[in-house]
């Protein structure tokens, strides 16, 4: 159990060096005089990272913490974890705690993989009987067994890291205060680890409070989550909800834009695009898109062409990491002058997550490209699984949903 | 339910001065044995001679003093054969220095673990503490080894009961050096100057205290100033428990206790209170 009253924290910015004798005399004088604090300097170079947090976990609960870079999640859990300290507020709580800020602190290179179980061990606060019992089985966990007398400083990264979170997985506290570490490791690995962090909370009733961006590990381990924006608690409740309004809340997404209002289409003297839109299909009333919503995509163009011929529009997708996803061409059509609608439906269960922008292209007679408009829409396609066993990025561009089928055969 | 409503403990904005949890610190007794451990196998991984080192060290230096203060500076020993004579002084003054400037980089030095996890961070200074015990242990085996040669090769020593006091020199020493390394790491984690400023300070204090010359030779005017520098007694007993007759100076000792442990209580103190506000500045 904990809970957290009023909690504040102001961090000074700036270089900290050789003027920091000059400004420590320099504070404690005017902290001496009574107008002090807020009026001078203090307001200028410091930044509050916490504002007025509260908030309370009950035993067995399991909470997580979204925000964006800044928000000060990272911060917070900090204070929870002993290591700095807040400038107001309290925070009170019943139960052994350890924090997992980092997988293996104060592995030492020279130290072999058994030395540094203990050391590592110690250092989360685990006592020496405690890693005697489980040594074996953290051994097993890490899958190093072959390399324990060797130092760690030759290991691979991968050794290294799973000998790290082998120690972390076998900690048996009451409360787990845990920051983004699942990011390292292979998937496999981290498979494994989510798996334990989930039997931990679920069967033995831990309480655990993480900071996660990855949606789909909050989403199937929290009981609760909370968003951080600008140091403040701006929302909390179920995490479905609370995941929503923070996609929706924190994207850039350009979904639309119906040129006409400003009064100027872009184009040229064949075409002119009035309005483009990315119309998704949301399911569950949650207005973010996933990896199953349907996305319709609708523009309109005049269109002025003297002489005879056809015309083909064509969509072009990238990730935005540039990569050319598809090229979809229209039918070829033959059309009079005037306004032009042109729609498209990219299924669900097609695009794999991640972010994304659309170009359109207009080419008459097959060959003459009349307009390119450049990435007129832009969207991100979020996550989505039933059974989460497993939370890694999903790798390919893709990602279908073609049924596979296995059928036992009689063995002859 | 205890005092707090059932609430077992609490982080609040302030640290008060005493709050010295001994209980805490024994439930990391582990840690800390394991940092010793830690430090003991790093510092010989990779060096052929390993442990040896801790021999080597007092007698290279024994060796270089002997040349220089005995032979060209041609400074007394108090009949002392050289060799014996600059071994305690060497001992303990390293011991002192080797204490002092491992625990003033308490903070500097595992700024990535203390970032990352807690534990009562005393624990760290104390480790350095214990394993530079564990080094003056062995030498003080070398150096019986070698007062044992000596004694045998028929030299004018005079062993006494005062031996027995040796432990309590040392502890004396240890609490000398951890409290001098615990006030200052607080202020060197703010302030790095101070690590250059240091450099040259402990190599005063050597100077200023007797390892490389006996008190004998101290003029009677400077006697008392002299006296008052805490490792002064230390040494001088620990020679006159091994080479004189003469009465321990019991007096001065007790000074030397007294400043020792004050010192000590003082660094604990800062320490405790500034420990995890220094984290924000580091």
């Amino acid at each position: 159990m904990i809970r957290a009253e009023n909690i504040s924290k102001y961090y000074r910015l700036g270089v900290l060096g050789s003027g920091t004798l000059k400004e420590d005399v320099k504070n404690w004088w005017y902290r001496k005089s009574p107008e002090s604090l807020s009026t001078t300097s203090l307001s200028r170079d410091h930044i509050w990272a916490l504002k007025n947090i509260h908030f309370e976990v009950g035993k067995g609960e399991v909470v997580g913490f979204i925000g964006k870079n800044g928000a000060g999640k990272s911060t917070l859990l900090k204070i929870i974890s002993r290591i700095t300290l807040p400038t107001t507020g309290r925070i009170l709580g019943k139960g052994r705690i350890a924090s997992l800020l980092e997988v293996g602190t104060g592995f030492h290179l020279e130290l072999t993989g058994k030395e540094n179980i203990y050391l590592n061990g110690h250092i989360m606060g685990m006592k020496k009987k405690e890693i005697d019992r489980k040594f074996d089985e953290i051994v097993d966990f890490s899958g190093v067994e072959r390399f324990l007398d060797t130092p760690v400083k030759r290991y691979s990264s991968g050794m290294y890291v799973r000998l790290a979170f082998a120690v972390a997985a076998h900690l048996d506290p009451e409360i787990l205060v845990i920051d983004e570490v699942l990011a390292v490791g292979d998937s496999e690995f981290q498979k494994k680890c989510l798996g334990k962090m989930k039997s931990v909370s679920g069967e033995e009733g831990k309480t655990i409070l993480f900071v996660s961006h990855n949606m789909q590990a909050l989403r199937s381990l929290c009981d609760r989550a909370l968003i951080l924006e600008k140091g403040e608690i701006i929302a909390s409740g179920a995490p479905i909800n609370v995941i929503t309004q923070y996609l929706k809340s924190g994207k850039e997404q350009f979904l639309g834009n119906d040129y006409s209002l400003d009064g100027f289409l872009p184009g040229n003297e064949f075409i002119r695009v009035q309005k483009v839109e990315l119309l998704p299909e949301y399911l569950d009333h949650h207005e973010f898109i996933d990896i199953r919503t349907p996305l319709r995509i609708r523009f309109e163009f005049w269109y002025d062409v003297a002489e005879p011929g056809d015309l083909i529009t064509g969509i072009h997708l990238f990730s935005f990491a540039g990569e050319f996803i598809f090229d979809l061409p229209s039918k070829r059509y033959t059309l009079e002058k005037g306004l032009v609608r042109g729609e498209c439906l990219i299924p669900g269960n097609f695009l794999n997550d991640g972010s994304y922008y659309i170009s359109i292209v207009f080419v008459r007679n097959t060959t003459i490209r009349l307009f390119y408009l450049e990435s007129c829409l832009s969207f991100d396609v979020e996550d989505f699984r039933d059974n989460g066993s497993w939370f890694g990025k999903w790798a390919g561009v893709v990602r279908p949903d073609f049924p596979v089928v296995l059928t036992p055969q009689l063995n002859k | 339910m205890d005092k707090n409503g059932g609430w077992q403990w609490e982080i609040t904005a302030n640290l008060g001065w005493f709050r010295i949890n001994l209980k805490e610190l024994i439930q990391y007794k582990d840690l800390l044995l394991r940092f010793v451990r830690r430090d003991i196998i790093a510092s010989y991984q990779q060096t052929i001679l390993g442990p040896v080192w801790v021999f080597l060290q007092p007698l290279f230096t024994t060796f270089v003093y002997f040349i220089i203060f005995s032979r060209v500076a041609k400074i007394p020993t108090d009949n002392i054969p050289p060799v014996l004579f600059y071994l305690p002084g060497t001992i303990i003054w390293t011991y002192y220095s080797d204490c002092l400037t491992a625990t003033m980089y308490t903070f500097v030095q595992n700024a990535y673990i203390f970032n990352k996890v807690y534990f009562p961070r005393l624990i760290v200074p104390l480790g350095y503490v214990l394993f530079h015990s564990f080094r003056i242990s062995i030498q003080l085996i070398l150096f019986i080894a070698v007062y044992l040669f000596f004694a045998i090769g028929g030299k004018n020593i005079h062993p006494n009961a005062d031996m027995l006091l040796i432990p309590v020199f040392i502890l004396i020493t240890a609490a000398f050096a951890l409290g001098c390394g615990l006030i200052i790491s607080v202020y060197t984690a703010k302030y790095r100057d101070l690590e250059n400023i240091l450099q040259f300070v402990l190599r005063l204090l050597m100077f200023a205290a007797p390892v490389v010359y006996p008190a004998s030779l101290i003029p009677a005017k400077y006697k008392l100033i002299f006296w008052l520098n805490p490792l002064t007694p230390l040494i001088e007993s620990f020679r006159s428990a091994f080479f004189s007759h003469r009465p321990l100076p019991l007096f001065y000792l007790g000074i030397s206790m007294a400043t020792s442990f004050l010192i000590l209580l003082l660094g604990i103190a800062l320490f405790n209170r500034k420990e995890i506000q220094i984290m924000d500045v580091i």
